[in-house]
């Protein structure tokens, strides 16, 4: 590794670091500057956040595992409303749900998986279309006499913190955000390990990666079900923030929103997912001003960018692998 | 001692008998060749043998356990690994991702490992590219560890499809046609890696029409013919065998 090579990339991530820091301030920014719509854009920052969580999540089952997933919301839901119910019925503060949050997706996720996860594609995704029609009604019909029918269930308690209660929307900012680093950081060494290569590998070839010995039916499962339980997870972000939860929330059209954002960003890429989640999130707020028109630009947009760059915005970049000794003097020590 | 053994192994495709009641054995340390005429079911049997499809009918052995109708995933566990008659490389992927693909059966390190990155994790993470690194050495590769795999040379991707096998620690490696568009450079390089693995304690099993490589390479073979094993034995053996000869020549109508 050269000398300039490496004071590019130490600068790189002073820049990195610096554009987080320069991000986590806006709040701070627009309140210096007086501006009396600073709640609203951060409301929006904060909305933008939790559909990168969710979107992370769903990366890693249809990013890096390559399976066709349009059921989303609904994990997310079991997430919001478990978070919900145990607060409003039993009284247990938010964060302690969190935990539990995360369980129950992931216990729904595996329970379904079961019979489906083998099915390839489009078939896929029809019957995870289903899931998430499942779910809605089930909780629109006040399944169990738990989840408040169609209005839903309201008066959720705000998170606290070492007695700190999260009120403003720049709270929520940094709680939101903070959640949406540790995922980053998380699925990132993910990526990076055997049970993401076995991912990778799956995607790309499953005959393949089967007769090398990966168990594919067992990896997809479990991308799937971890992929559910952090869905759980910004569920209970969701129910705390709104203070209520309702089916609507969780229809058909919030799949479709996370699975445009992943597909749009770049489908098993960070990077583009968190792209993806500011465009498709924060987008048609900054077109307010066309009114109705918007949608149809923002809808003009996908179209135009999925004929030119199909592979999305900001495509997964090769694996990086620093050789050990004795390799790294024989053959080079980085790689891309 | 026999490493592999096929008892009556039979697959049937709708009406067509693909493999009909195959029964033979392949013994530990030789280099045995399965050669017949196109469509003689060669690779069904390859197939058969590392569990992408399930016998009708049959036992397969392979070091003492019954092999015969387990995931593939579980046969190569077990010490079966394989090459593919069309290459089946990850080709987006380097070289070296695709040598850790096979590395991934000998790993321990589980999600919660890997999400924690625990120092056990980390260790491993760093033997197990010492190993791929290895075994591209091994096949000659170990320079192009980061090109893609996509990208290398029709006989490079060949043998580097060896080394992804190798990498699952085999005790039985199985090649379908492993010089197969190969130049006559390639395949004396090839003859000789065939060797080295022989040398390290790996049976090895191979399909191939290079009839001069086949002569050369293996100390056993085994004949094919619409779906039935028609002669084994020994390579000079096999040549003379009017049976092989009639399947691969035809007989005479004159005679």
């Amino acid at each position: 590794m050269s000398a300039s090579n490496f004071q590019s990339s130490a600068l790189g991530k002073l820049l990195t670091y610096l554009s987080i820091l320069l991000f986590l301030s806006i709040p701070w920014l627009l309140s210096a500057l007086g501006l009396e719509s600073a709640p609203y854009w951060v409301d929006v920052l904060n909305n933008i956040g939790l559909y990168t969580m969710l979107a992370l999540s769903l990366n890693l089952i249809l990013g890096q595992a390559g399976m066709f997933h349009m059921g989303h919301a609904a994990f997310f839901a079991v997430g919001a409303y478990t978070t919900a119910i145990l607060n409003l019925n039993h009284g247990w503060s938010i964060m302690a749900t969190m935990p539990v949050a995360a369980l129950a997706a992931g216990f729904v996720a595996a329970v379904l998986a079961g019979p489906i996860i083998h099915l390839r594609g489009d078939y896929l995704l029809i019957v995870t279309i289903g899931i998430v029609e499942i779910v809605r009604i089930a909780l629109t019909n006040d399944i169990f006499g738990l989840t408040g029918g169609p209005s839903g269930l309201f008066g959720i308690a705000r998170p606290s913190f070492f007695g700190f209660k999260l009120t403003k929307p720049h709270h929520f900012f940094y709680f939101i955000w903070f959640m949406v680093i540790l995922s980053l950081i998380l699925f990132n060494w993910l990526e990076n390990s055997r049970f993401g290569r076995a991912l990778k590998f799956i995607k790309e070839d499953a005959v393949a990666a089967e007769n090398m010995g990966i168990n594919t039916t067992f990896y997809k499962f479990l991308a799937f079900v971890v992929g559910a339980a952090w869905a759980g997870v910004a569920g209970t972000v969701f129910a705390c923030r709104l203070r209520t939860v309702s089916p609507e929330s969780f229809n058909f059209g919030e799949s479709v929103v996370l699975f445009t954002i992943v597909i749009l960003g770049g489908s098993g890429s960070q990077k583009g997912v968190l792209l993806g989640s500011f465009l498709v999130m924060g987008l048609p707020q900054i077109l307010r001003d066309f009114q109705d028109k918007r949608f149809l630009i923002f809808g003009a947009a996908l179209v135009v960018m999925m004929i030119f760059r199909p592979q999305g915005l900001i495509p997964p970049k090769p694996a990086r692998f620093c050789l050990p000794e004795p390799w790294a003097e024989r053959y080079g020590s980085k790689g891309d | 001692m026999r490493i592999l053994s096929l008892s009556n192994v039979t697959k049937t495709f709708g009406g067509l008998v693909a493999v009909g009641g195959v029964s033979c054995g392949v013994e530990r340390g030789s280099v045995v060749g399965l050669i017949g005429p196109n469509g003689a079911g060669k690779t069904t049997v390859f197939n058969l043998i590392t569990g992408s499809i399930k016998p009708d009918d049959g036992h397969i052995f392979f070091s003492g356990h019954s092999i015969s109708g387990l995931k593939p995933h579980k046969v190569v566990t077990l010490g079966v690994a394989r090459t593919f008659q069309t290459i089946r490389l990850f080709p987006k992927l380097s070289a070296l991702e695709n040598v850790l693909s096979g590395c991934h059966c000998r790993m321990r390190s589980g999600l919660i490992s890997s999400v924690l990155r625990l120092p056990s994790q980390r260790l491993e993470e760093k033997l197990v590219i010492d190993r791929a690194m290895s075994e591209l050495e091994f096949v000659g590769l170990a320079r192009l560890w980061r090109s893609s795999s996509g990208s290398l040379p029709y006989g490079d991707q060949r043998r580097l499809e060896i080394a992804r096998a190798l990498a699952t620690e085999p005790k039985l490696l199985i090649l379908d046609e492993p010089a197969g568009g190969m130049n006559e450079q390639e395949t004396i390089e090839l003859r000789k890696l065939v060797f080295n693995i022989r040398d390290r304690d790996i049976t090895v099993l191979l399909i191939e029409h290079d009839m001069s490589f086949v002569m050369h390479v293996c100390d056993q073979l085994l004949v094919m013919e619409n779906g039935l094993l028609i002669a084994q034995g020994e390579p000079q053996d096999i040549q003379k065998d009017p049976k092989v000869i009639e399947a691969y020549l035809g007989v005479d109508d004159d005679r």
